[in-house]
């Protein structure tokens, strides 16, 4: 069954076009980079994925089903910001993940918590901004969701962070589901994807399996991308 | 899934809500053992009685200005900005989010007028009582109390029916105020940009319209009760006439302003978001 389908999505804002006509499908099993420069459409695709945002046309389906409750459910989504209530206690917000998603697994939670040294009774105000983005991560990386939708993970985040990132998102999804994963540091990336998607001005420029594409034009992704959007 | 959202939403307004309405409660027995105490029968008590009284109106004030702000600005907070990031993203449907906003944000506001009317009455109850008990300003045998004239006379109901009728205007009054501010806040998020200023403009708009009509509505209906009266009739019937036309009248008013406000509320918790 094809986990996410978009069909022919455009987002406009007045008459700026974010998004034009971008159509692709999704399988159960593949990690997904979403890339492109910034202002390419990147975050705007993921929030129209995810419910945030509407289309102006075009419809998303999540396991065959648009966008509800439903597809919210079997969704894990990190956004680019702090999204978190900053004057609540981290176990608070973990017994709020806890109670609203029937996958979440709170003892994962608190073991990477406790590996991290982050203490479950602070406030999330307390913690610098690097701290608090990684207990974002650990939040929706402990969820056992089929779809985890990952808007710039690794922007604004020192190399050792970005290691510690990415190892949490590969040592804790399930084979079975699907990561999306949006960013334009592309070489930190490039070894986990198996499918690649260019954005380019609000269009769909590329969506290719990235062993294909390396194959295709003897090149790394890295390399592909720079020349695709070289400005 | 609404009751989770109730419990949250519960323990995130009890944070600043429940010190308030404490405050309100402390402030109330504060004020009735002074006016129990003799400290305000002196004639000097004056200039400190009165900056007393002004202080306690400021604060009941505050507290429901602070109350009724709170409510707005949670609503939006936690939907509308980086929270409703999350909010937006849990298995729930919008009409389960804007139900446990409502639910918890129309209780906090009826406690709070009802806690507000008890302070009052306390109050008042008080200082008769200290008058009563210690009969110094007040000489009874000048009073001339009719006693053929009951409560009902002068208020237009009997004292259960004017406290019942006092709860629903409370409790449809809570529902209608906490709507406008939905609404204004709703319609304010349609707009491409400026959001929430367009909300602020949206409601002082809606504010207006509505004071008009309800004025209008509470005027005409007394101006045809009162033209035919003689003078010495308007004297003495007319706060009961007045109460006996307003609460039934007020409470109409209110009862449509809510399914209004919520019909239009549903209309647009209904569509699809856009999450700046």
């Amino acid at each position: 069954m094809t986990l996410l389908e978009c069909k022919n999505l455009t987002k406009l804002y007045g008459k700026h076009t974010a998004l034009s006509d971008i159509s692709f499908q999704i399988d159960s099993g593949h990690i997904i980079g979403i890339l492109g420069p910034n202002g390419s459409g990147k975050t705007t695709l993921l929030k129209l994925i995810t419910g945030l945002l509407s289309p102006t046309s075009g419809t998303v389906y999540v396991k065959e089903e648009p966008i509800g409750p439903a597809s919210k459910s079997i969704i894990s989504y990190l956004p680019d910001h702090t999204y978190l209530n900053k004057n609540l206690r981290i176990q608070d917000i973990i017994d709020f993940f806890a109670d609203f998603y029937e996958d979440f697994d709170s003892l994962r939670a608190y073991d990477m918590m406790a590996k991290l040294q982050i203490n479950p009774r602070q406030k999330l105000k307390t913690l610098s901004k690097g701290t608090q983005e990684k207990v974002q991560l650990i939040l929706v990386m402990s969820r056992h969701a089929s779809l985890y939708i990952l808007d710039e993970p690794l922007a604004g985040v020192d190399p050792a962070a970005r290691d510690y990132i990415l190892d949490t998102i590969l040592s804790n999804y399930d084979e079975n589901a699907s990561i999306l994963i949006s960013t334009h540091l592309i070489s930190d990336i490039e070894n986990i994807l198996d499918e690649v998607i260019f954005i380019q001005d609000g269009s769909l420029h590329t969506h290719a399996l990235v062993d294909e594409l390396r194959e295709k034009d003897h090149k790394s992704i890295d390399t592909i991308f720079r020349e695709v959007f070289k400005c | 899934m609404l009751k989770k959202l109730l419990k949250y939403e519960w323990k995130e307004t009890a944070r600043l809500l429940l010190p308030i309405n404490l405050a309100l409660i402390v402030l109330t027995v504060l004020g009735c053992a002074m006016l129990s105490t003799s400290i305000f029968d002196s004639e000097v008590s004056i200039f400190f009685a009165v900056p007393l009284l002004i202080l306690y109106i400021i604060s009941i004030i505050a507290f429901s200005s602070v109350t009724i702000i709170y409510i707005y600005v949670r609503f939006y907070k936690n939907l509308y900005t980086a929270e409703g990031y999350l909010m937006h993203t849990l298995p729930v449907t919008p009409m389960q989010l804007f139900h446990s906003k409502l639910i918890v944000g129309c209780s906090w506001f009826c406690l709070n007028s009802l806690l507000s009317s008890l302070s009052f009455m306390a109050l008042g109850f008080a200082a008769g009582f200290h008058q009563a008990s210690t009969n110094i300003y007040l000489d009874t045998t000048n009073i001339n109390l009719d006693p053929s004239i009951s409560f009902a006379d002068i208020f237009g109901y009997p004292v259960p029916v004017f406290l019942l009728w006092l709860l629903a205007i409370m409790v449809f009054s809570a529902f209608s105020s906490i709507l406008m501010g939905y609404v204004s806040i709703l319609l304010g998020q349609q707009m491409e940009r400026n959001k929430l200023a367009a909300s602020v403009a949206f409601y002082f708009g809606i504010y207006m319209v509505i004071q008009i009509i309800t004025s209008v509505a509470m005027m005409v209906p007394e101006f045809l009760i009162m033209k035919d009266m003689t003078d010495e009739e308007f004297m003495t019937i007319m706060l009961s006439e007045t109460f006996r036309m307003a609460f039934p009248m007020m409470t109409i008013i209110y009862l449509i302003m809510s399914i209004v406000f919520y019909i239009i509320c549903r209309v647009l918790m209904n569509r699809r978001v856009n999450l700046d």
